[in-house]
């Protein structure tokens, strides 16, 4: 590993594409660029996009197989470039790569960092990267103090729950959990509704309030009751549920019972994951201003020859941007088109009030109005507020989908699938095209499940201190053979019983003892209904 | 601009770490193929033995069917169905298993030692048909400087090649000790050889075989199969779990022509034999004495190892007996008795273990 400053030619390439970025006016955090040889860029991989990491068999299980598919031609070890945003953000390009890639990659990262910096989920921390680097040593301290058995067991069972962070969540920990101390506000890209807090902000008349509201005296004594055993419960446990928690991981990582060597690894495993969530839900948006960026830096260092060789650049381009159906969608492809069309959008004035109110087609057709500002401008905003799900929701229309190809299958797809003759809307003789209308409606459901399943805590006290989990149910089962051992390892998190309730079945783990139930079945409404009631969710 | 606090990013302690997991895991598969006695359906003698073991996935709450498994087949480590499959050398597997047993190598020294001959490119001379072009221009590098052609410091950069300057490869005989053996397998098919009987000789047999290649290497062994009744056949590897007989029962026979194979076919002095004997053991008290003669005489002399295993042995079983009344405790004839799967790794070390 070694810095680009140690490359003159890589050093003027990043001189050049950070003279571009600001005179475009960037908002960027300081960016490190480093240059890998090819394992190296596997091990980074495997490690989160960190330079270290703990001991583990896992990472050695992928790092192993990664090694294997490359020598066997299955994979290739060709990686441009991996970013770790943060404020420094730390670039990592692969030393294969000709100077013109790599001056790519760097205003690629450029459009990165700075959608991190702005986005309303807001992907970049002060020293990141060093702070991974700081619960890296806690954990191999961990390790010695765990000893190695009890270290790969905690950590086996840290890597099956692995899948339950979402820190962005609607249930997120900070809209789902009350504790004494202020946890740090998560963004979420969901609209909840507030709860009215401006109650407390009003002047107050208690007896005035009783007189004009005439409470029913049952209801006051209810509150009243609730309001003692909430602040009870904070006080003993040091936190409340108020609502379901769908950052599972993370309610572990604060309240579970913990030695300072399972804090460590939970502190560890929890911030070099809890990205991912950011990466899932602004992909799109993400890849596609990165794209727009590296398009428009590249163009600059092209026009004034600071690298060469525009029509590999070009041949590269394309083959990232090449399109491919919705459901295997191509985030740099849609991002990049959607973010063109949108600068066109309102650089025409067609997203305003008066163009949406216009009721003659001819006169929309021929708009053209000046906009108040850049559509840079515009397009920035759009980042400070939104994520993937209200960007496609917005702009994607059934004949951008058409246009951009997302309803496009070759034929032997199409036939592999069982794909409806009724919903192929044109056909040529590689490719059909499908009706786009119920494309974007399925894209958008994505940003529901993400493809996972949906499981919440929903209560903390279940039957003598047990943790209970409830799966929302989507229409499809949970793998049963799996339920056990994942329980099993929430039981070593937890260390208490632990419950989870899946349909019309109720599986429990304790003292080593696996056992199932049939209950009646509960809606995911019903839980939250209740739990606003400060009632138990679940009962036996 | 100050760097990260590491010059290099490696995952190599854990995929140490992960190597350390699947060692142990081959230790399990082992001791699991040593409880089961059965080599043959781990892999081919000889070649990359492919292994599975359980993949290691860490469960989690997930969609699906149970029956689901992911990923692509493939050698190496991968997934194919929730197994990673793995090429282990034979020799690896091999040396695993001794280390389990604690068996000790087969000494192939002293008698039964050949030479075997090949040739190598080790010396050089000036005539030949493979030219060394290094050593060539070496010389004729010194000689143009010596005849002051070559003199850089005027400029003059000519090296000419004269015919003394050559320099050819030239082959040279090598002599390299090469161990040869051959296992006699001898058979009693006038027993009711079938069912757990035979599952039982069968598995023994094939251990054996792997045993024997891995110490000589396969190329150098050869396996011959005799069977007997009354009197003493050769047959083919597959032929001797087959052929059975009701007649009556001779054994002296078939070491007699083991015995005259050895001697007639093979040089005694460049060969190592072993010859390993199975049968219910039931046999007339002279045909054993005449045995028991025969491995004292003619055939201790010149074998490295006699087994005599009695597989499911019967009241009336004798053999063994009688031969261990001569051979107690002996270094080369072993005697061995294998009732059920649980007794084969004690009677495989009974046949290798040092004495």
């Amino acid at each position: 590993m070694r810095s680009v400053h140690q490359d003159p030619e890589l050093a003027f390439l990043e001189e050049r594409v950070l003279h571009h970025a600001n005179t475009f006016r960037r908002t960027l955090p300081e960016m490190r660029f480093f240059v890998l040889d090819s394992t190296e860029f596997m091990s980074l991989l495997e490690k989160g996009v960190y330079p270290t990491s703990p001991v583990n068999i896992w990472e050695g299980k992928r790092m192993v197989g990664r090694k294997h598919r490359v020598e066997a031609g299955q994979e290739s070890a060709i990686y441009y470039e991996v970013v770790q945003t943060g404020n420094p953000s730390y670039a990592y390009l692969n030393h294969t790569n000709s100077p013109m890639m790599q001056a790519s990659v760097m205003a690629h990262v450029v459009g990165h960092c700075e959608f991190s910096e702005l986005n309303v989920l807001r992907d970049s921390t002060r020293d990141r990267t060093e702070f991974i680097m700081h619960l890296v040593k806690k954990v191999e301290l961990a390790r010695q103090q765990m000893g190695e058995v009890y270290y790969s067991q905690y950590w086996n069972a840290c890597e099956s729950l692995l899948p339950l962070i979402a820190p962005h969540s609607q249930y997120n920990l900070a809209r789902s959990v009350d504790t004494e101390s202020p946890v740090l506000k998560q963004e979420t890209d969901t609209y909840v509704s507030e709860e009215r807090s401006s109650a407390a902000l009003m002047p107050v008349s208690s007896t005035m309030d009783a007189l004009l509201h005439q409470q029913d005296p049952d209801q006051a004594w209810q509150k009243e009751m609730q309001s003692k055993l909430r602040q009870e419960t904070l006080s003993r446990k040091g936190y409340k549920l108020r609502a379901p928690c769908q950052d599972i991981f993370g309610f572990l990582r604060n309240h579970a019972p913990t030695s300072r060597s399972e804090k460590s690894m939970l502190d560890y495993l929890y911030t070099r994951h809890f990205t991912h969530d950011f990466i899932l839900r602004t992909q799109v948006m993400n890849e596609g201003w990165a794209m727009y960026w590296e398009k428009k830096i590249m163009l600059e260092l092209f026009k004034e020859k600071a690298v060469s060789g525009i029509i590999d650049y070009a041949r590269v381009f394309s083959g990232v941007c090449y399109p491919r159906p919705y459901f295997a969608r191509n985030p740099y492809h849609l991002g990049f088109n959607l973010w063109n069309h949108i600068e066109q959008l309102y650089s025409e004035g067609k997203i305003s009030l008066e163009y949406f109110e216009e009721t003659d087609q001819s006169a929309k057709d021929n708009w053209k109005r000046t906009p108040g500002k850049e559509p840079i401008h515009y397009m920035a905003d759009l980042i400070r507020t939104v994520t993937d799900y209200e960007f496609l929701r917005r702009f994607l229309t059934p004949e951008l989908i058409h246009e951009f190809h997302l309803n496009r299958f070759h034929r032997m797809e199409a036939q592999r699938l069982r794909l409806s003759p009724d919903s192929i809307v044109k056909e040529d003789r590689q490719y059909v095209w499908l009706d786009p209308e119920p494309v974007k409606e399925e894209m958008l459901n994505f940003f529901t499940h993400f493809h996972r399943p949906r499981v919440y805590i929903i209560d903390t006290d279940f039957q003598d201190g047990g943790l209970l989990l409830f799966h929302r149910d989507d229409g499809r089962r949970l793998r049963k053979d799996w339920i056990k051992p994942t329980l099993k390892n929430l039981n070593l998190l937890w260390k208490g019983p632990v419950y989870l309730v899946s349909r019309n079945w109720l599986y429990s783990f304790s003292a080593n003892l696996f056992k199932e139930t049939v209950v009646t079945e509960l809606r995911f409404e019903k839980v939250l209904e209740r739990m606003q009631r400060y009632e138990k969710p679940f009962k036996m | 601009m100050p760097l990260l606090d590491t010059d290099n990013i490696s995952s190599n302690e854990s995929e140490g770490a992960f190597n350390e997991f699947i060692e142990d895991q081959l230790e399990n598969l082992v001791d699991s193929i040593l409880t089961e006695g059965d080599l043959t359906s781990v892999g081919d003698r000889g070649s990359e033995v492919i292994v599975e073991i359980d993949d290691i996935v860490a469960p989690t709450f997930t969609y699906g069917d149970e029956s689901e498994g992911g990923g692509a087949a493939g050698a190496g480590p991968g997934r194919d169905g929730g197994k990673i499959r793995f090429n282990v050398p034979f020799e690896f597997l091999m040396e695993r298993i001794a280390r389990s047993l604690r068996l000790p190598h087969l000494r192939k020294q002293g008698r039964g030692k050949i030479k075997e001959v090949t040739h190598e490119f080790k010396t050089f001379a000036p005539v030949g048909t493979v030219l060394d072009k290094k050593r060539t221009f070496k010389r004729a590098l010194k000689t143009s400087i010596g005849m002051r052609v070559y003199r850089p410091e005027e400029g003059r950069h000519e090296v000419h090649i004269h015919r003394r300057d050559r320099r050819y490869k030239v082959p040279e005989r090598v002599e390299k000790p090469k161990f040869k053996a051959v296992v006699f397998y001898m058979g009693d098919i006038s027993f009711s050889t079938y069912g757990e009987r035979l599952k039982l000789e069968k598995r023994l047999v094939g251990f054996i075989q792997h045993w024997i290649d891995f110490n000589y290497g396969a190329k150098n062994v050869e396996h011959r199969f005799f069977v007997h009744d009354a009197d003493a056949h050769e047959v083919q590897e597959e032929d001797f779990y087959r052929v059975g007989n009701a007649g009556g029962t001779l054994a002296a026979p078939v070491y007699h022509l083991v015995q005259q194979v050895a001697t007639n076919e093979y040089d005694p002095n460049t060969t190592n034999f072993y010859a390993f004997y199975f049968g219910d053991g039931e046999l007339f008290d002279e045909d054993a004495k005449e045995i028991v003669e025969l491995l004292e005489g003619q055939m201790r002399p010149i074998f490295n190892r006699i087994g005599i295993v009695e597989v499911q042995p019967g009241r009336l079983s004798l053999l063994n007996r009688q031969v261990a009344t001569q051979f107690h405790r002996d270094s080369i004839i072993r005697l061995g008795e294998l009732n059920d799967r649980l007794e084969a790794i004690e009677v495989i070390k009974t046949l290798f273990s040092e004495r």
